[in-house]
């Protein structure tokens, strides 16, 4: 699954510190231009991961015997 | 006696009693009798029933005392687990205890205010050894019972919809197997899907002999010891167990786990639009900045190129002709001549000024100060030098 490969949480790190960077006074344009690829991509599939809100349930059996 | 009929030797009478006597598990409740003997390794006791004067005689090895909470005791109300057993060498008939647990809430209270400052001391409340909770969780281990009335429903009604995925795993939540079951869970877990962010133990609230699994050592030792942070909330508000203690993060309720799980995800949906909006503004300014310099500098450069013309005052197609035959020279010319630009827009650069040790003072409203008669005296003002800023108060003007 795609999913599993994409991390949430650390997608939404880079995000904000892309942002960050985004606040400072000297900015390289080159670094710009790939650092706001790069962002819109993350807010992306961040954004699809969002949508996708539907929780699944699995029981797990266990073999462990039970007395009583 | 005639030739089929069976004759066993004492051993095998023994053992194929005992064989019978294994299948024969049952619970007693019963008090605990004056004559305690402890061993080494196992303590023998026996289980009283007063009003009814029967007693019988018990065995249980002294790492299954744990469970208890509190020192064997003649009086002691207890409740035990197990199966008879015909001691071989003796020929005494004895209980096995393999499970033990206190009756009634006095003596339950008692062990559970002992068992607090012990594992208090201990260190396993210390906030430091709490393992954090990822921001956000997707991958949720449930350990609770399948059959309980509130604690499953509540929490699946309250974790909202987030793309969860969740595992449930099934455990009694009281009775004599609960610790065993509950601290099953825990290891099962932490050894088969380590990959899980977050295990929640729930179960709904209860009287003090409800709660005793998670009020015992056994439990508490396997929630200190995983290595999946654990989220625990037992019944209502009121209710406060070790478990609670030694959880990495405690819940009131199973709901207000399910919460504590689920709020992360509900605000980052309106976070994630505000970044998005920054990130096209910022490109947006970027790009504005770019194409002012640009134009700036093309205007500059057009106005250089005409009055090199007109001083040299040469005729234009002989020029051309120069310029066609001399043409890397005047690549080379014109380099030159970018480059010099590009450091004079270079030096009006507010940041560079501030690098060569100039310093800007401004005032509240952000205003570049350019003349101090119009500063009031006590008025705050703000020096920006390369390296950070300072604020300083207007003494005299």
């Amino acid at each position: 699954m795609a999913e599993e490969k994409f991390n949430f949480t650390k997608a939404y790190q880079e995000i904000e510190e892309i942002n960050k960077w985004f606040q400072k006074e000297d900015i390289d344009l080159d670094e710009a231009l790939k650092k706001y690829k790069r962002g819109m991509e993350l807010v992306k599939k961040c954004k699809e991961r969002l949508q996708n809100t539907e929780n699944t349930f699995e029981e797990i059996k266990q073999k462990y015997s039970r007395e009583e | 006696m005639s030739e089929t009929e069976k004759i066993f030797t004492v051993f095998e009478f023994v053992n194929s009693i005992n064989n019978f006597l294994i299948t024969q598990k049952a619970i007693v409740q019963g008090e605990i009798g004056e004559k305690i003997s402890c061993y080494p390794n196992y303590n023998i006791f026996y289980l009283l029933d007063k009003e009814q004067e029967a007693m019988f005689k018990c065995f249980i090895w002294n790492n299954k005392l744990d469970a208890l909470g509190v020192e064997l005791k003649p009086g002691l109300e207890i409740k035990v687990g197990g199966f008879p057993e015909l001691v071989k060498k003796r020929g005494d008939f004895t209980f096995h205890v393999e499970k033990i647990g206190l009756v009634g809430e006095g003596i339950l209270k008692q062990a559970f205010e002992a068992l607090k400052k012990k594992l208090f001391q201990a260190g396993f409340f210390d906030i430091t050894r709490k393992k954090p909770l990822p921001r956000f969780c997707q991958k949720i281990g449930v350990i609770t019972s399948q059959y309980g009335r509130g604690a499953l429903p509540d929490f699946k009604k309250h974790l909202g919809g987030y793309g969860f995925q969740i595992y449930v795993y099934d455990a009694r939540v009281e009775g004599l197997t609960a610790i065993d079951d509950i601290t099953e869970a825990i290891r099962w877990l932490n050894e088969n899907m380590p990959d899980i962010d977050v295990l929640v133990l729930v179960r709904g609230g209860g009287n003090w002999e409800s709660l005793r699994a998670f009020n015992s050592e056994i439990v508490a030792k396997a929630i200190y010891s995983s290595k999946i942070p654990i989220i625990c909330g037992v019944g209502h508000e009121t209710d406060e167990t070790i478990a609670d203690y030694v959880s990495d993060v405690r819940a009131s309720t199973p709901t207000d786990a399910a919460r504590i799980l689920s709020d992360p995800w509900r605000l980052v949906t309106a976070q994630i639009n505000g970044f998005e909006k920054h990130l096209i503004s910022s490109i947006i300014k970027l790009f504005k900045y770019v194409k002012e310099k640009a134009e700036s500098f093309e205007k500059d450069l057009i106005f250089k190129f005409k009055s090199v013309l007109g001083s040299q005052n040469i005729k234009i197609d002989r020029l051309f002709q120069n310029l066609i035959r001399d043409k890397d020279y005047w690549v080379e010319q014109i380099k030159k001549i970018l480059k010099q630009e590009e450091e004079k827009l270079g030096l009006s650069n507010p940041v560079l000024k501030l690098k060569q040790g100039y310093t800007m003072t401004v005032d509240e409203l952000g205003q570049i100060i350019k003349d101090p008669a119009k500063l009031k005296i006590s008025q705050t003002i703000k020096t920006k030098f390369y390296k950070g800023q300072i604020y300083s108060e207007v003494k005299r003007v």
